[in-house]
């Protein structure tokens, strides 16, 4: 039943000039929905640890020691000034080349590529991430800080649950924003060859010579994709809504 | 007083890009030991190259930007259109292109655009990094179109009343009034813009075209030396630093300076 409806749907493309025949090769179309869900993990597990990279480095550019905000300052102007794809290269063409080298006695390098991707696209969108928060730490009024001292807070417990929670609120939209071109980045994994839906779409092309069609498919999945971070954002931003703000 | 802030505020920021350019010094330094290597010899020699390959990323995108630039804001003013077709097609062109990744624009001006041109009898080769520029000028009229946008709408309609009521004419006030604010208030974020577009130039190596991240890589693998390899691709993302922070600091500056404008 499903399998009519799907050889039927491709003739009707077909059609149109458009050739989905890859969608009715078992093997090409499982290879295709595989993608699909690695993309879906890579953005999921990148959104993850961006976001705690992100409240890590912010809370060291806000620290008053000034090695540690120098350093973490140094990094974000570093990740931020240079393309994702070159970190990615650095990161493994030479640390995980570095490595394996290293471990070569010891059984092999345990790190896949989609371990490195999810570990340079975080640092990357951490980056931007711990930028926006510092933003919204440093908007928090001074004399809430001193009411929470006054009760008591030290200032470690400040950060955490006083400036923290309410520096979130202020700077969700552009959370949103970095999330939204995280899901983007998550493209270039197909350099390095992880079985992305870039990459598998790419391994399709090249067989069957139908370029616009997979674009399109991949336009369409990525705009989904996209939509529904936007969605969850604004569902957080009504939820974490403080009454006397905003409208 | 005034002066000390701002080395104050100025300083931190600055550093990183000093530590940075001296640290890369003194580690060429120790590494070589004054006396040439292998390794100074290689990169004294494939250095030239990879500044070849990097003036394939600028051009790439300082065309990219200016396409889109030309284009941007009439897609912006479009978007603005009282006819609703022209306003739905304007802002679909603008939300199509600015959600796209850049990755997939670049595979679709590759792939999907001839690779000569027919005009007339002549046939036009139509190069990849041609179609790349395309590619990356597509999502940067894009967002150039939402900046023009923004900016139109930022500025108070008190001021278009204002200048009718005296007897200025429309298009008088449009580029009289309007016009030089948004421009002012479009500079930094524009500038944003073209740092984002030169960082993703880096992405044209992986449909060929010969830039500074595909020198970086013939490089590494002709050498063939794992301290090489090393120093290539962090020479490659030095080379990327050096261009786009100072745009960042620059871009930092003017919003600053035009905040409360």
């Amino acid at each position: 039943m499903q399998d009519q409806l799907l050889s039927h749907g491709v003739r009707v493309l077909k059609g149109l000039g458009l050739n989905y025949e890859f969608l009715l090769a078992a093997s090409e179309r499982a290879a295709f929905l595989h993608g699909l869900v690695v993309t879906i993990e890579l953005s999921l597990a990148t959104m993850f640890c961006s976001l705690l990279i992100g409240a890590t480095l912010a809370a060291m550019l806000v620290s008053p020691q000034h090695w540690l905000s120098w350093s973490a300052r140094a990094f974000v102007e570093l990740t931020r000034n240079t393309p994702t794809l070159v970190q990615l290269y650095c990161a493994f063409l030479v640390f995980n080349m570095l490595l394996t080298q290293a471990l070569q006695s010891a059984g092999g390098n345990p790190l896949t590529p989609f371990f490195w991707v999810v570990t340079v696209i975080s640092l990357h969108k951490g980056a931007f991430h711990a930028e926006s928060l510092r933003a919204g730490l440093q908007a928090i009024p001074a004399v809430t800080l001193e009411a929470a001292a006054s009760l008591g807070f030290t200032r470690t417990k400040q950060l955490w649950l006083v400036q923290f929670p309410l520096a979130l609120r202020f700077v969700l939209p552009s959370l949103i924003n970095n999330l939204v071109d995280l899901v983007k980045m998550t493209t270039i994994a197909s350099a390095i060859a992880v079985g992305d839906i870039t990459y598998e779409s790419i391994m399709i092309w090249t067989q069957r010579d139908n370029v616009l069609e997979l674009m399109l498919l991949l336009l369409l999945f990525f705009g989904a994709l996209t939509y529904l971070v936007n969605l969850g954002g604004r569902w957080l931003e009504r939820r974490l809504r403080m009454p006397g703000y905003g409208q | 007083m005034a002066n000390d802030v701002l080395t104050a505020a100025v300083w931190p920021r600055v550093l990183p890009a000093v530590v940075a350019a001296v640290l890369a010094a003194l580690l060429l330094v120790v590494v070589s030991g004054w006396h040439p290597t292998p390794l100074t010899t290689a990169l004294v020699t494939w250095f030239p190259a990879l500044l070849w390959g990097m003036l394939a990323n600028i051009q790439i995108s300082v065309l990219a930007i200016a396409l889109g630039t030309l284009v941007g804001p009439l897609l912006g003013v479009l978007q603005l259109s009282p006819v609703t077709p022209v306003r739905l097609l304007a802002s679909w062109y603008v939300q199509l292109f600015r959600n796209a990744p850049a990755l997939i624009l670049i595979y679709f001006a590759t792939y999907v655009f001839p690779f000569e041109l027919h005009l007339g009898s002549h046939y036009v080769n139509f190069p990849d990094w041609i179609k790349v520029t395309l590619g990356l000028a597509l999502p940067a009229s894009a967002n150039v179109a939402e900046l023009f946008r923004g900016a139109i709408g930022s500025i108070p309609a008190a001021q278009w009343e204002a200048a009718a009521s005296l007897a200025l004419r429309r298009r008088q006030i449009f580029s009289w009034i309007i016009l030089p604010q948004c421009l002012r208030r479009m500079l930094p974020p524009w500038m944003n813009l073209y740092a984002t577009i030169t960082m993703s130039t880096a992405l044209a190596s992986l449909v060929g075209v010969h830039d500074l991240l595909d020198s970086a890589q013939i490089a590494s693998t002709t050498v063939n030396r794992v301290d090489f390899t090393i120093a290539v691709y962090f020479i490659t993302l030095l080379l990327f630093f050096v261009y786009c922070y100072p745009i960042s600091r620059l871009t930092q500056y003017l919003e600053k300076k035009y905040a409360f404008v």
